[in-house]
């Protein structure tokens, strides 16, 4: 089989892979009079689409039972070597890493500091840089429950 | 063909077939040799840190589930990483997604004293000498790896995985 061949056929089938179109059609959707851009999608699991765009990408919270954004939260990101990335969310808050700043080398350890408090994650990210691929609501057996940074820096 | 040769291929096919076609008997069971359970939960302490977050081996869609305090929660009214410990029915869980990945190997390795444990592909992969999405986690030798082979050679060294789980990164 000639290369160009092979990677013709190596595209066909990266562009049909049904479990990525499925996750992806499961997603809620755009929301009303908010643009696609840095702001939409809050909560969602950024990289399912904007995966080698983004190497790290989530949005936090105030509270955990409020979904209104923290704005202007710093998100500390620290990989195994040691190198280290800090990220602000936006209005929506949302934050993304692109692959050219930072591409952490796992496992990595997340801080996010926001309103004068930093609570750092209990476990490690192992893999995924989607915060919203474990981060997400419900809370239950599988899930905390979305990103938030609780007053009093104590997570249930 | 001669009638003889022909009785013959036909007798050796005949053979051949009940051969292919014969399975196990119906009360044949492999009764696997595992490590010990009573000093597991401090392998599954580290096991759970370092391969169990819920991105890893703390998803149900990934083999060797592991469950965990701090990652996949097995009752359905426990979150991830909330107040509380592992507990007992999760290191049950772990065990047996451990000792069941593959029987027949892990009883040669534990029946051997632990001798050669890169025969398992938890070994390989942790060490990273076998491909693994999630890379090399640790090398031979190191603190993580002596909590998993002393517990293989039936020799649990429970401090030592402590002492593993707390250094990792």
């Amino acid at each position: 089989m000639k290369p160009s061949t092979a990677a013709l056929i190596g595209l066909i089938a990266l562009a049909c892979d049904p479990v990525h179109d499925e996750a992806v059609a499961a997603l809620p959707g755009e929301a009303p009079g908010v643009p696609r851009g840095p702001t939409h999608r809050p909560g969602q699991p950024c990289l399912l689409c904007h995966a080698g765009q983004f190497s790290v990408a989530g949005t936090v919270f105030v509270d955990a039972n409020d979904l209104a954004p923290a704005v202007g939260a710093d998100v500390k990101l620290t990989d195994s070597q040691s190198h280290t990335f800090d990220a602000t969310t936006n209005e929506a808050g949302n934050f993304f890493v692109r692959t050219g700043e930072f591409s952490p080398v796992y496992p990595m350890k997340v801080a996010v500091a926001y309103g004068g408090v930093t609570v750092k994650m209990t476990a490690d990210v192992g893999r995924d840089g989607a915060c919203a691929s474990c981060h997400f609501d419900p809370p239950g057996p599988a899930s905390p429950g979305h990103v938030y940074v609780p007053p009093d820096g104590v997570t249930p | 063909m001669k009638p003889a040769r022909a009785l013959a291929v036909i007798a050796l096919a005949a053979c051949g077939i009940a051969l292919a076609c014969s399975t196990p008997a119906p009360d044949a069971r492999f009764v696997e040799t595992v490590p010990d359970r009573s000093t597991f939960p401090a392998v599954a302490d580290l096991l759970v840190h370092r391969c169990g977050t819920l991105d890893c081996h703390g998803s149900t869609a990934r083999n060797m589930r592991l469950y965990g305090s701090i990652g996949l929660r097995l009752a359905p009214g426990d979150h991830p990483v909330s107040k509380g410990q592992t507990t007992a029915a999760e290191y049950d869980e772990d065990f047996a997604s451990v000792v069941g990945l593959e029987p027949e190997v892990m009883s040669a390795v534990v029946a051997s004293g632990g001798a050669s444990p890169d025969r398992l592909t938890l070994i390989r992969k942790a060490r990273g000498t076998e491909h693994h999405k999630g890379g090399a986690l640790w090398s031979e030798g190191d603190p993580q790896d002596l909590c998993i082979t002393s517990w293989l050679s039936g020799h649990t060294d429970e401090a030592g995985c402590v002492s593993a789980t707390r250094s990792s990164f």
